[in-house]
């Protein structure tokens, strides 16, 4: 360093040898994550799959199995219901009994929560009532807005008209309307949007 | 800073007659007609929930004083001011617990865990009152009350205009006066009250006229170019208590002429961003407290220049 | 011999969350509750110990000019290892710790021990550190989580504590309650440890 003058000679023998053994650290680690990940893939897949059959289930409970709906389909009716972005609707399920249709699920992205995107599923019964909603996965504010996975809150939606827009109301329920969480307006008509947003598909899907 | 042999700050200096307890002392007088109509409209709970403030913040500054065996300093009167600002921040609806818990946070945590006087950071009333409305949302938004119609909780005005419910707006005069019907808080029902009690500090000199006119010009500015009637706008919610008693306070805002107008202006504009785009109806005591920490950097930027420095520099330089 | 003493010490007197101040954002970020916060100081105390005791076999090995980016390496895949075992049979547990455990990888406690302790001492000493300071960050994390569950919920590792009429203080489970809960701890804890010396 004192003598700046003398150009830097690189050891490429030195380089090699280093570049080698993070090769070989490398190299061993890789093989570690694919043996666990081989060990774990399909287990994770599994619960996946599980959680997402039992989320289904859960807000159409009638279906007894699922039928994604395709994707050029989901791509015709976003345009058709008028839905601002794809990322809005990313899913949608036929739920069947048997041979029969009961309804259909909706996985819909409102991006109006108060804090980051809101994953819900929306179910919707063949008569053209909610049948229920879950929420996947939120940010809101714990005790606040993140009381939405709290029955009291959710299942107001069940039976509601999926014909029309669910509206949110502060004060008292009349007709197709939830009353807001207590402190949590915004979240509260965060998922009434992601309500509506299915119930446009099902006005589409069922045309 | 404390141990540079000079420290020059600008104006205003504290003139020699006023003792930290005389000022405080003033702005209790200055609190008091604010106090009176709370009294009139709200009630005798209205008394008592600011008592119950004062008296929480003076028994708690006491024990911690004692607890971290400093001189007890509870004679200089800033703890009761701190507990009066803080009970005029509370909704009628609060229980007794909201107003000690409040009281024990704005006295314990913002003021003396910093310090003590003159070094906290932030306005220890606002502080306490951005806690108790982050903890308790539900009833600390319950503000609005009107007792005419008895116990019938309502949205504040601000609220009404942010949702579009402009139809049961009160009129500019009750919200001038505070004294017919009552939309906020205990403290900040009267702009009229508060007003009067401002120029009272104004006139003795306790407080500078620049940030609470600043302040509510700008605020008066921002709703014309948006639209919005300006009057509506600085009549209500807490704007005329932030501006003449919170946004004033001595250790957290600028002393520097220049740093007080750009303070102000900062104040101004926090409060109409919130209150015409935020969640938020109210964007008083959130701007106040955002402003407060900008205060030593204001500082720093405005600082007078010390005649000869800046040559003395350029001559280095050289 | 030094076993004993290489455990404790980062148990309290070298405690990383309260003394050294490492791994400060997934103290602040996932100690809502007792449970996050056990579950984090666990995973990470796994990683840390695995770190440590693979970093010590490998210290003769491994080059000084090249060692961070074979502790990274290391310390990734153990990072990424743990988090796959967790998502695939604790899958509760990583919803809650969510994007942290990723996050492990940078935490500075991990890389912090391999540097200064496991590079130059032998492998029993590196377990007994990576374990003594694996339980000290999780005894912070749990207590810190266990005072924001308790004012912040009125529950502590999800059972309810008081009655129906308690009103938690919400504040203590968002962001601030983080920071100020360990402010107050961290002074706490300097006003005991210089009262006794």
């Amino acid at each position: 360093m004192e003598n700046t003058e003398v150009k830097a000679k690189i050891e490429w023998g030195v380089v090699f040898k280093l570049g080698l053994i993070l090769f070989v650290i490398s190299a061993v680690a890789a093989c570690l994550l694919a043996l666990t990940n081989y060990v774990t893939e399909g287990t994770i897949a599994a619960m996946n799959e599980q959680s997402n059959i039992e989320a289904r289930q859960e807000v159409l409970p009638e279906a007894t199995s699922f039928e994604a709906v395709s994707e050029a389909d989901l791509a015709d009716i976003i345009s058709a219901a008028g839905i601002a972005s794809a990322d809005e609707l990313p899913e949608a399920y036929v739920g069947m009994n048997g041979s029969e249709i009961v309804g259909y699920t909706f996985k819909t992205i409102p991006g109006t929560g108060f804090s980051g995107d809101i994953e819900m599923l929306t179910g919707i019964a063949a008569d053209g009532t909610i049948s229920g909603i879950t929420i996947l996965t939120m940010n809101e504010t714990p005790g606040l807005g993140a009381n939405a996975t709290n029955p009291e809150f959710k299942d107001q939606y069940q039976g509601l008209s999926a014909t029309e827009e669910v509206a949110v109301s502060k004060t008292g329920v009349s007709g197709n309307e939830i009353q807001a969480m207590t402190g949590a307006t915004i979240t509260s008509k965060a998922v009434t949007d992601g309500v509506n947003i299915a119930s446009a598909a099902y006005q589409q899907l069922v045309k | 800073m404390n141990d540079l042999k000079l420290t020059v700050s600008s104006s205003p200096h504290i003139r020699a007659n006023h003792s930290t307890a005389s000022i405080m002392q003033n702005v209790i007088i200055a609190l008091l007609p604010a106090l009176a109509v709370a009294g009139y409209v709200f009630g005798v709970w209205a008394l008592a929930l600011v008592a119950i403030c004062v008296i929480s913040c003076v028994v708690t500054e006491a024990i911690i004083q004692k607890l971290l065996k400093k001189p007890v300093t509870i004679n200089d009167w800033s703890a009761v001011v701190t507990g009066v600002l803080l009970g005029f921040n509370l909704p009628i609806g609060a229980p007794w617990w909201i107003a000690v818990i409040g009281s024990v946070f704005a006295i314990a945590i913002v003021k003396q865990c910093f310090g003590g006087l003159g070094q906290n950071f932030m306005n220890p009333a606002l502080a306490a009152r951005a806690f108790l409305l982050a903890s308790w949302p539900t009833r600390m938004t319950s503000t609005a009350y009107i007792p005419v119609s008895d116990t019938v909780t309502t949205a504040t005005p601000l609220a009404l205009l942010k949702s579009g419910e402009l139809a049961s707006m009160p009129t500019t005069l009750d919200l001038f006066t505070g004294l017919n019907g009552v939309y906020g808080c205990i403290g900040e029902i009267s702009a009229l009250a508060l007003i009067l009690g401002g120029l009272y500090l104004i006139i003795r000199g306790i407080i500078s006229w620049r940030i609470p006119v600043i302040y509510i010009a700008t605020v008066a500015v921002i709703a014309l170019v948006a639209g919005q009637d300006p009057l509506v706008h600085i009549f209500s919610g807490g704007l005329m208590l932030g501006a003449f008693f919170m946004a004033t306070d001595y250790a957290s805002s600028p002393v520097t002429a220049k740093g007080q107008i750009i303070y102000a202006i900062g104040c101004g504009l926090i409060t109409m961003i919130i209150r015409l785009i935020g969640g938020y109806p109210e964007g008083v005591s959130y701007s106040i407290l955002l402003m407060n920490l900008t205060a030593p950097l204001i500082e720093r930027f405005t600082k007078d220049k010390v005649y000869g420095v800046t040559k003395a520099k350029k001559e280095a330089k050289a | 011999m030094n076993f004993g003493k290489n455990l404790t010490r980062g148990i309290i007197k070298e405690n990383p969350t309260f003394v050294l101040l490492l791994g400060m954002c997934p103290t602040l970020a996932v100690t809502t509750s007792a449970v996050n916060g056990m579950g984090m100081g666990l995973a990470t105390m796994v990683v840390l110990i695995c770190s440590n005791v693979v970093i010590s076999a490998m210290r003769k090995i491994i080059p000084d000019s090249i060692r961070i980016p074979a502790f990274i390496v290391i310390i990734a895949s153990f990072v990424t290892i743990v988090g796959m075992l967790l998502k695939a049979y604790l899958p509760s547990l990583d919803a809650a710790l969510g994007l942290f455990i990723p996050l492990i990888v940078v935490n500075c406690i991990i890389l912090g021990r391999a540097e200064a302790f496991a590079f130059s001492n032998g492998i029993a000493d590196s377990f007994a550190d990576g374990l003594g300071m694996g339980l000290g960050f999780t005894l912070s994390l749990t207590v810190l989580g266990s005072i924001r569950e308790i004012l912040g919920v009125g529950s502590i590792f999800g059972h309810a504590l008081f009655g129906a009429s308690f009103e938690p203080v919400l504040l203590m489970i968002l962001p601030p309650g983080a920071f100020l809960t360990l402010g107050l701890l961290i002074g706490l804890i300097n006003f005991l440890s210089k009262k006794k010396a």
